[in-house]
């Protein structure tokens, strides 16, 4: 099973090494084919570790080491994989759900000019991001972390002459070097304190608020990489690259990483009790916050990107109380129908030729009736209406936070007007775009493939999702049925406190489906039937617009300041100072020689009378002092 | 061959190679190619040298000693610890890739520029191998001539200025070591690093450190930098602050370190600190800087500050990484002047306002800017990052709030770099980028190529420089009155 | 001892070292000027040997002897630079000869 990881790690890689080198000699569609090919040889690697995994019940995993990696003195790190419950569903995700988007890009990018620097780039993605998930200590997840970092900005960035999307890159990037940074800090600790950075170091004992900064370190990377507050800024913009990569990175896998790092991290947090509930803090914050801002965006990607944002603060809130396997559960769902509502997503802008904006689009169920029906595949499973698969993952989110203090009731109300708002945002999306008459944008623009609604390329995947995000939850139903918990049992157990009493989990189920309900009813009020007008609130309109504001906040005190900082350092100091200083310092010593050098005359008869004056005064000093 | 010799022949083989290119009245282009193969020849025998070394054993290796004054008790004393061999391998590596430069391009009075060229490769390796306070001043000294002279008749518009600089800062140092050598050597009785006893002086020691600070540099000894980055040639630019600042570095970690341990605790706060300011300092001007040699020289700054952090940590951690980021940060700055030099050449200037969208049509130039950019920027996974590492982690051993001013500086490093990356790769295309500004050409290629290759190489296997640097605890720490 | 006593000898030599030197200053031809420099050497020299012969030590003969080389080889060059100043047609005058100057 070990040489299954192996093999799940090093054949995107070699796919975007290959597409590298390959260069213009390779047809672009051979260079898609290698990145496709790579990722499914990759899916195929996971699937044999999860086998190995599965024929051994009770194992806690398996570490290979290829070489060390870092070494000194005594403190030394490996290049090792570790296979366990917890890397192969992360592996299997990955792999799966990044196969089936890599096969969609087929079919998106065909005919873009630098079709092959994409598929070499999102190759380059998929090792990363396995990289992170299998690195068998916490320095290689910090490698993985940082590569997924940079192969998301590679991709936000992949148009490169749209200012739009550079800048957007530049900023993915510099939020998640921060993370990285508070991350790095969190591991110089651990270092400090137990010379290792080895998973098991983190169950060593110590010091309440040794745990407390470890913890905080980790969050802050958790926090920025999968955009939740008071990082989260980056995420909506990333939609500036190309849509499979927003499906991909920004839905299915890089951004939930945060959830995969306190899981697979939950010793720590769980001697940092108040740091985790911190994180379940806010998560629940985020997905509120999150899910109103959704409400008011008309940017067909944006609105499914705040839902992301939203649903991963679920997953926050999830492990932040501990339920470890509740928080992966709906990682896993929240792949395949998030993944799904993008690439409908990109489907439908593909066929409207780039356009974005959801109020051009009415009437788009008309003329494409799979996407149509894909998109509501995956906008109910995201509501978490029964049977689809967001029911089965989002509940006993919502439930397990019943039993942990009263700050659990606050939780508790926040995840049922979380549950509210998504039915509310997911279904104006759905009654703007799709039923009714086509708008006279959408005749004048809308462009069949070939008959179809999209290359084969591009359907295929989105068929398969389709049915993942509608049964894919079936693998568990909390309390009956519980097959997925007990597989992550050995490495992540649910804390106790996280586990609801069966009543508690059947009410909350139903509250859920009732309140998401409630939100789809009022989406088909405003949006559909017009019956009920949207309250007038000029203020808190364009507050949401506006988004809470939180990017001119930061640009007013981090931006603004270092830029105003460093621009005074130049023309306070660097520039008057320093090279001033050197200049004066030349100067002079240029104007000493220009003075000495006139007693330079060139005149034989001034050198030997200055010869001989010079041996006067000597004779005459010697028999002075004498 | 005895590979004893091998230090020796390394010293003395480009100085030799700069003979012969000065002497014979060759063509330029004879000329050039001599040279280069000299180069190649060098980076043979350093191979040859690193695979005979003894990473495992202890103490100085490939040793040579000879009377060189005998009544003074100077001698010509050559030899290599681990450290020494990277950092060896670095200077012929880059000064290989630099003289091809030079070459690529074709430089004028090519005689007298392969032969300044290899007679600065020789004193390089010199001062990295001598084992003698004096031979080390002495090369240390014959390493500044041929910059002198390269910066001040090759540069550009304001090369007389930026000599002017060079000359006076670096002979101030220089100087003051002068002193701090002979008052050590009078003081001890030999002149010898290996067997020479610790002193407890703070004079020496701060002489010393001046020297060293201002050619690695740290603020506010920094003022020749900028103008000798922005008027030298490329080649030369990249040779100063990938090679020559690091020899600043490597006289703490051979000289200043081990020969004055009470001192070096008594200004270690005071030196930390300095170095943090560097940091901060060299990253927040590289975020502002209009051009591209601007971003690059200032981040070269930074780097410095960042590798006496580690030096001066005083752990293990912070030392291994210092070395692994001197070479390490060695082949970034020079890869990424070079590329400097070529955009350069392509539109004349590297100024931001002018340059941008490089990238569509210039695959190998993008991938190659992109690749040196992100591990300059220690993305994780990469040999920078690496070396950041372990000196941060080493440096928190001291004070937490040290590491915590590094991570931040590291969080800037991420901006400047991607600035300086979009500025010339991407959005829309500058005013002076014409259809004319080629991709990589072939020769070009192969000069940068092997350098990223290097640090690739080095990205999956730091432990490479890490563990392969130092045997034991250093500084070594010789018994006080040790024999003469 | 015979002869006279080494005050003369150094009266004579300090006598030779200032007309030369007195040469060396106010003469404008360069030939005259290393004749002059000729007889500044020669005053050394002189002094050199009275001394030696005073100490009765020899090293101040074989001094003696190294001077004359040096200055036969002094005057190898110093009229070969004559020479060559000639055969280019400038003026043999040592106060015009100022391309040094600073």
């Amino acid at each position: 099973m070990t040489y299954g990881s192996w093999i799940c790690l090093l054949s995107p890689f070699v796919a975007a090494v290959l597409i590298m080198f390959g260069g213009t000699n390779l047809s672009r569609r051979v260079a898609a084919w290698i990145a496709t090919t790579g990722v499914f040889v990759a899916f195929g690697g996971a699937i044999w570790a999860f086998l190995g995994v599965h024929a051994q019940p009770g194992q806690v995993g398996e570490y290979t080491r290829a070489w060390t990696w870092l070494q000194s003195g005594s403190f030394s790190v490996n290049l090792e994989l570790l296979v366990d419950p917890l890397s192969t569903v992360m592996m299997l995700i990955v792999a799966g759900v990044g196969g089936l988007i890599v096969l969609y890009s087929i079919g998106y990018m065909d005919g873009d000019p630098e079709e092959r620097r994409y598929f070499a780039y999102i190759a380059f993605f998929v090792f990363s991001m396995l990289m992170l998930v299998e690195g068998g200590n916490l320095l290689m997840l910090l490698v993985g972390w940082g590569l997924v970092g940079l192969s998301s900005y590679l991709l936000i960035g992949f148009w490169h002459e749209k200012p739009s999307a550079i800048q957007a890159a530049k900023k993915a990037f510099v939020m998640n070097a921060f993370g990285d940074a508070t991350m790095a800090l969190a591991l110089f600790i651990l270092i400090f304190h137990t010379q290792s950075l080895s998973f098991g170091a983190l169950s060593a004992p110590l010091s309440g608020s040794t745990a407390n900064w470890i913890a905080l370190g980790l969050l802050g990377g958790a926090a920025a990489k999968s955009a939740q507050i008071p990082l989260h800024t980056w995420l909506p913009d990333a939609m500036e690259g190309p849509t499979p990569v927003s499906a991909l990175i920004h839905a299915a896998t890089m951004v939930t990483a945060g959830v995969y790092l306190i899981a697979r991290t939950h010793a720590i947090f769980e001697q940092a009790r108040t740091i985790e509930l911190i994180a379940a803090g806010i998560g629940a914050l985020t997905l509120l916050v999150a899910g109103f801002i959704a409400l008011v965006q008309t940017d067909i990607k944006r609105v499914i990107a705040y839902s992301t944002m939203s649903q991963i603060g679920y997953m926050f809130l999830a492990v932040g109380v501990g339920g470890y396997a509740n928080g992966m559960f709906h990682l896993m769902t929240h792949a395949f129908f998030k993944a799904l509502l993008f690439m409908t997503a990109g489907l439908a802008i593909h066929a409207l030729a780039g356009e974005q904006d959801i109020r051009n689009m009415r009437g788009l169920g008309k003329v494409m009736p799979f996407t149509k029906w894909c998109f509501l595949a995956g906008a109910l499973a995201l509501v978490g209406i029964p049977p689809f698969s967001g029911f089965f993952s989002k509940d006993p989110i919502i439930a397990s936070t019943l039993n942990i203090g009263w700050y659990g009731y606050v939780f508790y109300a926040c995840g049922l007007i979380g549950a509210f708002l998504t039915g509310l945002y997911t279904f104006r999306l759905w009654f703007l775009v799709f039923p009714g008459e086509p708008s006279p944008f959408v005749r004048e623009h809308y462009h069949d493939h070939h008959g179809r609604e999209g290359a084969w390329t591009m359907l295929v995947p989105v068929g398969v999702l389709a049915v993942l995000a509608t049964v894919g939850g079936w693998i568990q139903w909390a309390p009956h049925w519980e097959p997925f918990t007990k597989w992550l049992e050995p490495v992540a157990p649910t804390l106790a406190a996280a586990v609801p009493t069966s009543t508690q989990e059947t009410v909350t189920s139903i509250l859920t489906v009732l309140v998401g309900a409630a939100g789809i009813a009022l989406a088909w009020a405003i949006y559909a039937e017009k019956r009920v007008e949207i309250p007038a609130m000029p203020a808190a309109q364009r507050l949401l617009e506006n988004k809470f504001y939180f990017d001119e906040l930061y640009d007013r005190i981090f931006y603004a300041p270092a830029a105003a900082i460093a621009n005074s350092l130049r023309t306070e100091i660097e520039e008057p100072v320093i090279l001033q200083g050197g200049t004066d310092l030349g100067q002079t010593a240029l104007d000493a020689g220009g003075a000495v050098r006139r007693i330079q005359t060139g005149v034989l008869r001034t050198y030997v009378f200055f010869l001989a004056a010079g041996a006067a005064v000597l004779v005459l000093a010697f028999l002075i002092a004498k | 061959m005895s590979t004893a010799h091998l230090t020796t022949i390394l010293i003395w083989l480009p100085i030799a190679g700069a003979i012969l290119v000065a002497l014979l009245p060759l063509s330029k282009y004879a000329t050039g190619s001599i040279a280069v193969l000299v180069s190649l020849i060098e980076v043979g025998f350093w191979i040859e040298q690193a695979s005979n070394f003894h990473f495992s054993r202890p103490g100085l290796q490939m040793s040579e000693q000879a009377k060189w004054f005998g009544d003074l008790g100077i001698t010509y004393h050559v030899g290599v610890y681990g450290f020494s061999v990277w950092l060896i391998g670095l200077t012929v590596v880059g000064m290989a890739a630099c003289l091809g430069y030079g070459f690529w391009v074709g430089r004028d009075r090519p005689r007298a520029y392969f032969a300044l060229m290899l007679l600065l490769t020789g004193a390089t390796v010199g001062v990295f191998a001598s084992q003698d306070l004096v031979l080390f001043y002495a090369f240390f000294e014959a390493m500044l001539i041929p910059l002198y002279v390269l910066i001040g008749v090759w540069g550009g518009a304001r090369r007389m200025e930026a000599t002017v600089k060079f000359v006076i800062y670096t002979m101030a140092g220089s100087l003051l070591m002068l002193a701090a050598v002979i008052a050590y050597g009078i003081h001890a009785g030999t002149f010898d690093l290996v067997t020479g006893p610790v002193s407890s002086s703070r004079w020496l020691f701060l002489g010393f450190m001046v020297a060293f600070a201002i050619k690695s540099p740290l603020i506010p000894f920094h003022g020749w930098l900028p103008d000798a980055y922005r008027e030298a040639p490329p080649e030369i630019a990249a040779v100063l602050s990938g090679v020559i600042a690091k020899a600043g570095l490597y006289g703490m970690l051979l000289i200043a370190i081990p020969l004055f341990p009470d001192p070096t605790s008594f200004y270690r706060t005071a030196i930390l600190g300095l170095a943090a300011a560097t940091l901060v300092y060299g990253s927040l001007l590289a975020f502002r800087a209009p051009d591209f040699r601007g971003v690059v020289l200032y981040s070269s700054l930074a780097q410095s500050g960042l590798i006496v952090l580690g030096l001066f940590s005083g752990s293990t951690l912070g030392r291994d990484g210092a070395v692994l980021q001197m070479v390490a940060h060695g082949l970034v700055s020079i890869a990424l002047f070079l590329v400097a030099g070529v955009v350069e050449r392509r539109t004349t200037t590297g100024e931001f306002r002018l340059l941008g969208g490089m990238a569509r049509g210039r695959p190998m130039l993008a991938t190659l800017l992109m690749a040196i950019g992100v591990i300059s920027l220690a993305v994780p996974g990469s040999a920078n990052f690496a070396g950041e590492f372990l000196i941060l982690a080493g440096v928190f051993q001291r004070a937490w709030w040290w590491a915590a001013i590094g991570a931040g500086a590291i969080v800037l490093a991420a901006m400047y770099m991607l600035r300086l990356i979009s500025a010339v790769l991407h959005e829309a295309r500058g005013s002076t980028v014409g259809d004319e500004a080629m991709d990589l050409r072939a020769g070009e290629l192969a000069l940068v190529a092997p350098l990223v290759a290097g640090l690739l190489l080095l990205s999956a296997w730091p432990a490479a420089i890490s563990s392969h640097s130092f045997v034991g605890p250093w500084p070594k720490q010789p018994p006080p009155g040790a024999p003469k | 001892m015979n002869g006279p006593a080494t005050t003369w000898y150094l009266a004579l030599a300090a006598f030779l070292f200032g007309i030369g030197a007195l040469g060396v200053l106010v003469r404008r031809n360069p030939l005259i000027v290393l004749l002059s420099l000729e007889l500044m050497l020669n005053g050394g020299n002189l002094a050199l040997i009275a001394f030696s012969r005073h100490f009765a030590n020899g090293s101040g003969q074989i001094f003696g002897l190294a001077v004359m080389a040096v200055a036969a080889a002094e005057v190898c060059v110093g009229l070969g630079l004559v020479v060559a100043i000639n055969r280019r047609n400038l003026a043999l005058d040592v106060d015009r000869l100022s391309e040094l100057r600073g």
